[in-house]
């Protein structure tokens, strides 16, 4: 398989994930939104932290009211990880790859970007949005399962499983960061009151609720949550399973020693944290630090298989 | 046909129609399609259309466009009214395209070897060496079967008197062919009764011909093929793409591909470097290889024609296989094919004038606002001069033009193209089109099942090329006898 393809794939898969869970979180946000009362300290800003584009986002705005959040996350072209830059990178990639995958994958991707760049102008009343959101949430899914049901496990497949569980691991540690601030000492009375519906809708941004019930059969508590969305190994967007995916595909692919070495030692470190035993400032440092061994092990798949050793 | 009737106001009397005769009558391949789109009427073509446009748009079937504002995708134009061919009739033209094409190659290996067609008197020296598509760098190669030109497009016409003729042949990258086999899938979805009750010869055979036929160009029983494109701001990317992927190899570019020291291709994989055996290449000669073309070309490998030259890699078409795709070299296929085959050509050349030749010349400029000026090396429909519809300043400056480089001119009288009938707005209207079939030569010869008809959108327009106004039509070669 080329460098280049497997490099193209990789990403694809990256910014369909990035394109799923950004619909994902700002449908389950705005649920929330709903039934929360005015003056708590969560809100749309929270949003722009998970995504980390406060910065690009105070560039080009002052308030961050659900018009202007909504905006730079869903459709906004200057901002590089808005939904429809995602879903545009991703079909680039796609469009270059379509040597290597049936052309249903193609078209299903293509007809999503089709229907996003169609239906832009209905993203400023919130019915409208719901149906986009559940429309590109679809979409994502409707790839996943042809790429489920009709490709081989082969090179092809596992690069997009690289891509896919690196950034679904990524984003699902973005969002236990924002549920870290549900833990803090000095939150409001308001805040506590709604605590239960905060951790659920963690959980909700992320698929996870009933998966989470079944697994953990108690009254939701934050520690739980977090430690079940890090270290469960089943579930689909919990971290430690999200590593054992890589580890899979890492496995199976050529030159794969040096990489499988560090990735074990990054599971191994992700088993020894205690979630009960640290303070939400210790637990912050812990995501963080987790972000960067992702972006370390992104560092090295380019390496091993995307460029150079190769350039002769 | 009834007071409604769809084709009532349809004017077929200006020249050869492809459906309907002189008469209005339709021809008799054509009497059931016509009857159909009768009953059907024009309220549900429209809605077959625009299912056929969304299709297009959903299947991300483009072509590339270039301006000012930079490259822009476009949805392919398709006209859902096909194109029929009697099945006998194709049958015929089926042989003389492969005639053309064995002729074709003859001459392609003689001028880069024993140049036996120039010694013999045929054709002059100077026309060879003035050519700006032969390559000094070929001389004294044979590629295996002795074949240069793999895969051909030739293009078509059919003349107010009802015969065909072959207006140029594309050797160096012609392109197409995605397109004729996507133009299938979508009639599939919006005639499907039609297609299975005509009894239409398939034409998605294509990829795996051109695969065998790579196969065939190298001595390992298991090649290792790729497709070579210059890369996704080609016009004819989703081709590149189309091709590699139904034949299953990879499509690559420049930067993909290496040559090492012992004169072998490899490409750049996940593995490490594996070798390539066979190219087909959709890069322009002068791309292909800095170290002997343009030296600051990006889109090709360094050392590919050392590759090919010592045998270690064959690539498709072969460099130099364009000289023979010049106009002033097509005036000179009829001789050829006597000359290397002993045979009569099957396809009538158009009458073609040489502006190198002075009496042809001084005929030409005498009678330019009556011909068709084609510059010799140019693709794509840039830099004609379409006498009948041209001003006085484009014939002063095409007169000009002929006589500052005779060489790089040719005139054809003006063909009246065939028409055939094509969804305009809410009506059908005739409009003049073209064919190109494909046709491949390796260890056999292939020939696909009709070709690429190409049509003029604009009323009165003889310009098919999609990259000017052009649409396309799927084409049906319809068997009668059975």
């Amino acid at each position: 398989m080329l460098s280049k393809s497997a490099e193209r794939l990789y990403w694809l898969a990256r910014y369909l994930e990035r394109t799923e869970n950004t619909a994902r979180l700002i449908n389950a946000t705005m649920n929330l939104i709903y039934d929360l009362p005015y003056g708590i300290e969560v809100g749309w800003h929270n949003l722009l932290n998970i995504c980390g584009v406060e910065e690009a986002f105070y560039q080009r705005f002052k308030n961050p009211s659900e018009q202007n959040v909504i905006r730079f996350l869903l459709a906004d072209s200057a901002n590089s990880s808005s939904l429809l830059s995602s879903l545009s990178f991703a079909r680039e990639n796609i469009r270059t790859s379509r040597d290597l995958m049936p052309d249903e994958a193609w078209e299903q991707v293509n007809e999503m970007y089709l229907y996003a760049t169609g239906n832009l102008e209905n993203l400023s009343n919130r019915r409208g949005r719901a149906i986009f959101l559940q429309e590109i949430m679809h979409g994502c899914q409707r790839f996943t399962g042809f790429i489920a049901g009709a490709m081989s496990r082969n090179d092809s497949y596992r690069f997009i499983s690289l891509g896919r569980n690196i950034e679904r691991a990524d984003m699902t540690t973005r969002i236990m960061d924002f549920g870290t601030v549900l833990l803090a000492e000095n939150r409001s009375q308001t805040m506590r009151e709604y605590e239960s519906m905060l951790w659920i809708n963690v959980l909700k941004s992320l698929s996870a609720l009933l998966m989470y019930r079944k697994q953990v059969r108690r009254r939701i508590k934050g520690q739980d949550v977090l430690d079940f969305l890090l270290k469960n190994a089943d579930f689909s967007a919990a971290v430690n399973h999200c590593l054992q995916e890589i580890e899979a595909s890492i496995k199976k692919l050529p030159n794969s020693t040096p990489l499988l070495s560090q990735l074990e030692t990054l599971e191994q470190n992700l088993l020894t944290v205690d979630t009960s035993q640290n303070t939400p400032l210790q637990l912050r440092e812990i995501l963080d630090k987790l972000q960067s061994d992702f972006n370390a092990l992104h560092q090295r798949i380019a390496q091993t298989w995307f460029f150079n050793h190769l350039s002769v | 046909m009834t007071k409604n009737s769809i084709w009532n106001s349809y004017e077929a009397d200006k020249t050869f129609d492809e459906m309907l005769s002189a008469q209005s009558h339709a021809r008799p391949i054509c009497e059931t399609l016509s009857d159909y789109l009768q009953n059907l009427g024009v309220d549900a073509l429209k809605h077959r259309r625009a299912a056929a446009d969304a299709a297009i748009l959903e299947m991300g079937i483009t072509f590339t466009v270039y301006n000012d504002t930079g490259n822009i995708d476009r949805a392919w134009p398709f006209d859902i009214i096909p194109r029929l061919i009697e099945f006998q009739e194709w049958k015929r033209i089926e042989a003389g395209l492969k005639q053309r094409l064995k002729a074709l190659n003859c001459f392609i290996n003689d001028v880069y070897n024993a140049q036996s067609i120039i010694k013999d008197g045929l054709v002059p020296a100077d026309l060879i060496h003035s050519s700006s598509n032969f390559r000094r760098e070929c001389v004294g190669i044979t590629p295996k079967f002795e074949t240069w030109a793999n895969i051909c497009g030739s293009d078509l016409v059919r003349g107010g008197d009802g015969v065909v003729y072959v207006l140029e042949d594309n050797l160096r990258v012609p392109s197409g062919v995605s397109y004729m086999i996507e133009n299938r899938v979508i009639t599939k979805r919006v005639f499907p009764e039609l297609l299975h009750n005509l009894n239409v010869m398939p034409v998605d055979d294509y990829p795996l011909q051109l695969f065998e036929m790579l196969c065939s160009l190298s001595e390992n029983e298991n090649p290792q093929i790729v497709v070579l494109t210059p890369g996704i701001y080609n016009s004819a990317y989703f081709e590149h793409a189309f091709l590699a992927q139904q034949m299953g190899v990879e499509l690559v570019e420049g930067s993909d591909l290496v040559v090492q020291k012992d004169d072998c291709v490899y490409m750049k994989t996940i593995q490490g470097l594996e070798k390539v055996d066979v190219i087909y290449r959709r890069i322009d000669d002068l791309f292909l290889d800095p170290e002997v073309f343009h030296k600051d070309s990006l889109l090709g490998v360094k050392g590919l024609m050392r590759a090919w030259k010592a045998g270690n890699v064959a690539l498709a078409n072969a460099p130099g296989a364009g000289v023979a795709d010049d106009k002033v070299v097509y005036a000179y296929v009829p001789q050829m094919i006597q000359y290397y085959l002993n045979e009569q050509p099957l396809l009538p050349n158009v009458p073609t004038y040489l502006c190198s030749e002075e009496d042809q010349r001084a005929y030409v400029l005498a009678h330019l606002s009556e011909l068709v000026v084609k510059p010799a090396n140019e693709s794509g429909g840039y830099g004609m001069l379409i006498g009948t519809q041209a001003t006085k300043k484009e014939l002063m400056q095409f007169s000009k033009l002929i006589k500052e480089n005779p060489r790089n001119y040719i005139a054809q009288p003006t063909l009246a193209l065939s028409t055939c009938p094509t969804l305009c707005n809410d009506h059908l209207e005739p409009r003049h089109i073209d064919l190109r079939p494909f046709i491949l030569q390796g260890e056999n010869s292939f020939v696909t099942a009709g070709g690429l008809t190409r049509v003029a959108l604009r009323k009165g327009s003889l310009v098919v090329n999609s990259s000017q106004g052009g649409g396309s039509k799927d084409t049906w070669i319809i068997n009668m006898e059975q």
